[in-house]
Order: C-alpha cells, then structure tokens, then sequence
C-alpha cells in the first residue's frame, strides 16, 4: 500500500512554501507525491484525497505542456499523467488554461521563494565586518533560479514560455513574475546604482534572463547551473560603473 | 555596424526580390495564403486555426491551398520562414544605412517596432504563436534569433579583450528585446513599444558597453522620440 506521508505546514512559508511538485500545504516536505492514492477503503478524509489531486493535476499540467507542447496539450493528457479521470479534473479546474494557471502561479510562487530564501542566506553568511557585497546576493539568487530551473525543467519550461493568446490570464500572470523578480534585482543594487537606474529596465533584464533560460532548457537542462557566471557577468554589466568597457562607437 | 557581418547575414538570408521576380498568378494566391495563415493565427491563436478561416481571409479555394501546402501546419511554417526572413532583411537594410554599431542598433530596433505595430496580427504569429506552433516554424524563429544575435556581436572586435561580454550576450539581448514585443502584444498594446525603445537600447548597449554608453544610448532614443515619435509612428513599412 502507498503511504502517504502528512507533514505539517511549514510556519510563515506562505500557502506552497517548499515542496518537489507544487510546494507545500499538508503535502510538503520533500518527499515526491505519490502517483495517486490506494484504491478502495483507505481512511484519508476526502479534503485530503481532493487536494491531492490537485496538487498532482497542477504537477502533470507542467510535464504534459513539456511533453505535449501548447499546440497538442489536452485536459486527457493531463488527467492521465496525474492518474485522475477527465471528470476529476474538471471537479478542480473549468477548463485547461484554468489549470495551467493555477500551475503557473505555484511555480512562480516556488521560483520566488527558492531565490528569495537563497538571497537572505546569502545576506546571513556575510562576514558582519565587511561592506556588504551586493554581488554575493546576486550570485545567490541566480543560483537558486538556475537550480530550480535545472532540478524541474517542466517547471521552468512553463514559467519561461512566453503564452498563447487563448491564455491571456497567465499572461498577466507572467508580467507579475517579472515585476516580482525585478523587485529581487532591485535589492541587489545599492542605493547609488538605484538612484541612477532607468525605470523599466530590471523587467527588460528579468525577461531577457527567462528569454535565455528558455532557449537553454531544452539541450542544457541539467547543465544550467554552468551558466551562472555568464547571467552574472551580464546581469551585472549594465550596472557596472567605474569599469566602462570602451568608448563607445 | 560591421560590413562584413551584414553582408554575411544578408547571405544567409535567401529572400528573392519581389522586383526582380514578377509573382505569377498562383505565386500570388500562395503568397495570399500564407499572408492568410499568419494573419489568422495572430487573430485566434494557432490552436484555433483553420484552412477555412485561412481562406476566407485569402479568398482562394481549399483544391488550390492543398496543391500548395500539405497542411495547414506546413502554411504556417513555410509562411513563417518567408515572412521572418523578409523582417531579418528589413532590420538588417535599416541598421546598416547607419553608421556606428549604437546608431544601427537603434535603426533595426526601431524598424523592428514599426513592423511589429503596422500589422500586429503577424507579428503575434511571428513572435508569440510561433512557441505554441513549434516544429519547422520555431527553428526558423530561433535561427533568425541567432543571426541577430550575430549582427549585435559585430561590436565585439572594438572592445578590448579583458572587456568583452559573455558569449551569450547577443541571444540574451535579442531574447529580451523579444520578450518585450510578446508583451506589449500579449496585452494587444503594441503602440505602447516605443515607450520601451529607450529601455530597449538601454538593454542593448549596456550590455556590450556597459552603463555609460548605456545611459547615452537611452538618452539618444528618449530624444528621438520627443523629437519625432509621431514621424516614427507613421513609418511603418
């Protein structure tokens, strides 16, 4: 028999905290969701049992996309991934771009949370007798983003894809992902650099970022981490003052 | 921008010219039908597609597209090869009537978004639908990606060697550039790109020169655009 392990929400994590699929809620703590529930008498109450299911929808929404592609992808490709009949998933979700949303805000939701939780450490380690080094919570972030892209690529495929027309919630979802990282870049700079920062700009360099990690995902999925010192030395460029590069032509 | 690299992409770019080659009258109904298949797929997205729609645009007959196309998704990806082509070509004949690699930059950006809000229904198709499409159509789209990469990468021979940009700065530049034209049509704001032209530069420039060519760039395009945005506006080809 499947055990299905309860663990207890993490305090102040936020509704998906941290967790392998979509993060957390009675379901986290890192141990992967189990393709589906026993059969027959099992005891868990159905509130478990739904939300479950949900979660396992919201994890295949992202393998079937990667697999299927936006032009072929279906409500049946999903249901058959997370082990549900089509009527389960319409139980939870009106129809497919409502699921692919709500998968898209939890990744967004654990991309973010993954970064911001790196940066802070990052922030900790740093010897107090120092000036702080705005480049360190830099590197700390980029880290965290290339790693969960790395650890999850469906996940990564989904949040970095830019999305189709019929989707155009997700697409405001999109734009709130980008506004949230660039807020995180923000708070890499000083308050010189920010001073001196055109508006606009972070999101155009956040884009840029997902942009490129797109493009890499397919072929370098698992090297992605390689790439860190190249999205620091770019990400850092623009910014870079006393070390211009030439005189420009 | 470098003659050399220009003449190269321009190479790589087998678009013939329309004055040197009269379209016969069925070159005319498949140039109409691949017109028709982007045009449609920028107005319902590619998964709401359909020859019928195609047609009803074009005005040709279902016998007439099959004798052209083996499917609607072949349309798509041979009108997406042609019609990305023909912008790479549009870009490249803007940057390289300037001279300066900062000067053809904002020449092609500019061309760019001119393009993009004159028929912003092919653009969506070129731009956004092309992910939802894949195949044929988004290696074409991530070759074209490429080239222009290589044309910001002409600026590499005048910076000094302990100064040169990541490898990947070029794919990283024309990616965020794009992702701002997917936004603004997402949105079905397109006219609200060339507010983005100076951030665009900014973008552009400093990430090969660095932050005070940057802040040059910026300023240069903030002024064109008080100076001419409506001429701007109306240029589109």
């Amino acid at each position: 028999m499947t055990e299905l392990r309860l663990v207890e929400p993490e305090a102040g994590g936020g509704p998906f905290p941290e967790g392998p699929e979509t993060g957390g809620g009675p379901f986290s703590g890192g141990t992967p969701l189990p393709r589906r529930l026993p059969r027959g008498r099992h005891g868990i109450p159905a509130g478990l049992v739904s939300e479950h299911q949900r979660l396992r929808l919201l994890a295949a929404m992202a393998e079937a996309l990667g697999a299927q592609g936006y032009a072929n992808v279906t409500t049946t490709h999903v249901s058959e991934l997370a082990s549900v009949s089509t009527s389960t998933f319409y139980k939870h979700f009106g129809n497919l771009w409502d699921c692919l949303l709500a998968a898209y805000v939890a990744a967004a939701d654990r991309l973010c949370a993954q970064i911001e939780a790196a940066c802070f450490a990052a922030g900790e380690d740093a010897d107090a007798s120092k000036p702080a080094d705005d480049t360190d919570s830099l590197e700390a972030g980029i880290a965290a983003g290339l790693s969960f892209f790395a650890s999850d690529p469906a996940a990564g495929h989904l949040l970095s894809a830019q999305a189709p027309r019929e989707a155009s919630a997700l697409c405001a979802a999109r734009r709130l992902l980008v506004s949230r990282l660039a807020a995180m870049l923000r708070r890499t700079r000083d308050a010189n650099e920010e001073a001196l920062q055109p508006p606009g700009l972070d999101e155009r360099l956040i884009d840029a970022t997902l942009a490129f990690l797109h493009s890499r995902l397919g072929s370098e999925a698992e090297s992605l981490i390689d790439l860190m010192p190249e999205l620091v030395a770019i990400l850092d460029r623009s910014r870079c003052r006393g070390s211009e590069a030439t005189a420009a032509p | 921008m470098r003659q050399e690299a220009c003449a190269a992409a321009r190479e790589a770019l087998p678009v013939e010219s329309t004055e040197t080659n009269a379209p016969t009258p069925d070159g005319t109904i498949r140039e109409g039908e691949m017109e028709g298949v982007l045009h449609v797929v920028g107005e319902l997205g590619y998964r709401a597609a359909s020859v019928r729609a195609v047609l009803e645009y074009s005005g040709g007959h279902r016998r007439q597209f099959y004798d052209h196309f083996d499917s609607l998704e072949d349309c798509f990806a041979q009108a997406y090869e042609t019609w990305i082509d023909r912008l790479g070509v549009s870009l490249l004949e803007a940057a390289i009537a300037e001279s300066g690699w900062r000067s053809s930059v904002r020449a092609g950006l500019v061309q760019l978004l001119q393009s993009v809000t004159a028929r912003p229904e092919i653009a969506r198709a070129l731009f956004l639908e092309v992910q939802v499409a894949g195949g044929a159509a988004l290696i074409k789209h991530d070759e074209a990606v490429e080239r222009l990469a290589g044309l910001l990468d002409s600026v590499r021979g005048e910076i000094g060697a302990d100064e040169e940009p990541p490898a990947p700065t070029g794919v990283f530049v024309v990616g965020g550039i794009e992702a701002c034209v997917c936004d603004a049509l997402a949105a079905d704001e397109a006219n609200r790109l060339w507010d983005a032209l100076p951030e665009l530069m900014h973008l552009a420039v400093g990430s090969y020169l660095g932050n005070e060519a940057a802040e040059r760039a910026l300023e240069e395009a903030q002024a064109l655009l008080e100076r001419d945005r409506a001429g701007l506006e109306g240029g589109a080809r």
